[in-house]
């Protein structure tokens, strides 16, 4: 009796919400069902080869890990203390970040002069773009071999050029001081097109009218470019220069094969002192160290980027 | 007319900052090309020369004739690998990208952030695990340690989901009254409506994938089993003087697929790129 009383007491709207949401929460269910199945696939290699790995990784540093033996002693962060000591990790970080910044900085404004000047109503601008992206395809290994020999101090064709113009000759991979600034003007022809179409799709995202109503205004071309464009295209430098520092921090293939790191040491990187302890050496737990000592340098400076260069332009 | 005539000197100067980059980028690709159609000798002439003197298909012959270099099946193993990674990676993260643009269900902003995390740590910290994890599967020197460790793609995933979310939501609910499944939806309209983006994803991650040369030199030992920028760097090593004809005539036998694909899809590349947001709108 008391039941039916109570029924009879809740409104008819307020049962069909009640009936609603139940619906709606069965229908929720199902979709968020749905929407693991689309992610299950996703989900498995990222935790196999992402999550466990990073985890895996920092626990391998902890330990004297050698890659073939049957166990592995615990040191703590013995390791670490090892590698602030080692100066052959501090002269790869110098190289590294020396070349990583020349190669940025050299590929950024590189990769925005190509793609304001392919953006203008020119003829021929695709063969022009086509041709700043076809370095791209080539795989490092060729690069590298191409390379070291047009750089090659006494054999060279870029020396026998310069001689040609009464130039002295360049030491380019044979001098310590001259070998880093080398490799990093290989690495940004080879790989300043994908900057490039990445510049060229931000460009094409500004409106038109912007620029027609600062001309009306009476603004020139300098200023049309440091007050509309360069702000406009803060977000894509950032993106540009965010990834290609991610990039060339793991620099290893360049120096690897035109210079095996050297003269001496002048160009040995991080990465290749990592791919020496772990393959030559089967150190995995001190490759695992320098691994980790990278990635918190790398991710230090992603945030210093971001501080940098993502705050919002003024007025915005 | 002064106007007209400042436009035009205006292009000039753009003509010859093209044509001097142009000369620049392309002089080194020329060299590639050129001595990879010449003979040994005229390669190492001095002074250099670029454009062969006798061309001559010695370096492709040989290339496909001479058995212990194993280009061709460098080349081969480059191909199939960096092919079947891209495929792997953009049904992955096409299904994945789906579920956070159109999707809701719990965990979403967890899984989110989480992917955000794994862009900022480099790939080095995971390349050792993944080595052993390799090596305890048996799978050093097969396939499989070339193609599946890389398939998780948090970036790939970000930049379709970007590219998902701007396709309107009517073409779905229109599909969804005629009786399509969540999977149909995804399957005969978004990824049809999605080619540009998964185009220059596709060159993006193929290339990345059939250029590297890191974790190729570490799963792969036994020759037969190298890629080609793995293979190049082994004869190197292990002929001491290499055959550069030989080497230049595979490299630029090597690029010509990647860059007749590159030539045909460059505006829907540059599409996909801008109205996945990459370039910052």
């Amino acid at each position: 009796m008391p039941m039916a009383q109570a029924t009879g007491t809740i409104p008819q709207r307020r049962l069909d919400a009640l009936a609603g949401r139940w619906r709606w929460s069965a229908s929720r269910r199902r979709e968020a069902i749905t929407a693991y199945l689309f992610l299950v696939p996703f989900l498995v290699f990222f935790a196999i080869f992402i999550v466990r790995s990073v985890v895996y990784g920092i626990n391998v540093s902890f330990y004297d890990w050698k890659v073939l033996a049957p166990d592995h002693k615990w040191l703590g962060l013995k390791n670490y203390e090892t590698l602030l000591k080692d100066p052959v990790w501090w002269t790869s970080i110098r190289n590294t970040a020396i070349f990583a910044l020349l190669t940025v900085i050299g590929t950024t404004i590189l990769a925005l002069a190509a793609a304001l000047a392919v953006n203008a109503p020119i003829r021929g601008r695709d063969f022009f773009r086509v041709v700043f992206y076809a370095p791209g395809v080539l795989s490092v290994g060729v690069v590298g071999i191409l390379w070291q020999w047009m750089m090659d101090t006494n054999f060279g064709v870029i020396n026998y050029g310069l001689n040609l113009l009464g130039l002295p000759k360049i030491p380019w991979l044979s001098d310590a001081n001259v070998v880093l600034p080398s490799l990093s003007l290989v690495t940004i022809w080879w790989g300043f097109g994908f900057p490039m179409l990445i510049f060229l799709a931000g460009l094409q995202g500004i409106p038109e009218p912007l620029y027609e109503a600062a001309k009306i205004d009476g603004a020139n071309s300098r200023q049309l470019f440091f007050r509309i464009t360069l702000p406009l295209l803060r977000p894509t430098i950032l993106f540009v220069t965010v990834t290609q520092f991610i990039a060339h921090l793991q620099v290893f293939g360049q120096p690897y094969i035109i210079t095996g790191g050297g003269p001496g040491y002048a160009s040995y990187s991080v990465i290749i002192y990592l791919y020496q302890q772990a393959v030559r050496y089967l150190q995995a737990g001190y490759a695992s160290a320098i691994a980790i000592g990278l990635a918190v340098i790398m991710i230090g400076l992603t945030l210093l980027q971001f501080a940098f260069l993502g705050r919002r332009p003024e007025g915005e | 007319m002064s106007a007209t005539r400042t436009f035009r000197l205006k292009n000039v100067g753009l003509y010859i900052f093209l044509l001097i980059l142009t000369a620049m980028v392309g002089f080194p690709l020329l060299l590639m090309v050129g001595e990879s159609f010449m003979h040994s000798n005229e390669i190492i002439r001095w002074p250099p020369i670029v454009i062969p003197g006798d061309p001559t298909l010695e370096n492709y012959t040989k290339m496909f004739t001479q058995q212990d270099l194993n280009l061709p099946r460098w080349l081969f193993n480059s191909v199939f690998v960096a092919s079947s990674y891209t495929l792997a990676v953009l049904v992955v993260c096409s299904l994945a990208a789906y579920a956070f643009a159109r999707l809701n269900f719990p965990g979403r902003n967890v899984l989110f952030f989480l992917f955000l995390v794994t862009i900022t740590i480099p790939s080095q910290v995971t390349f050792i695990p993944n080595y052993l994890l390799m090596r305890d599967l048996k799978f050093l020197d097969t396939y499989n340690a070339l193609i599946w460790p890389g398939v998780a793609n948090v970036f790939g995933v970000f930049l379709l989901r970007q590219f998902f979310m701007a396709i309107p939501k009517e073409l779905e609910e229109a599909a969804i009254l005629d009786g399509a499944s969540r999977f149909g939806v995804y399957w005969r309209v978004i990824l049809p409506l999605s080619t540009n983006a998964l185009i220059a994803l596709a060159i993006f991650v193929f290339l990345n994938n059939y250029n590297d040369l890191f974790w190729p030199l570490l799963v792969t030992n036994r020759l037969e089993m190298r890629t080609l920028p793995a293979g190049l760097t082994v004869m190197n090593g292990a002929y001491g003087t290499l055959d550069r004809g030989l080497v230049l005539a595979g490299a630029t036998f090597a690029s010509l697929p990647v860059l007749f694909f590159y030539i045909i899809f460059q505006r829907r590349i540059l599409k996909g790129i801008t109205l996945t947001g990459m370039g910052g709108q």
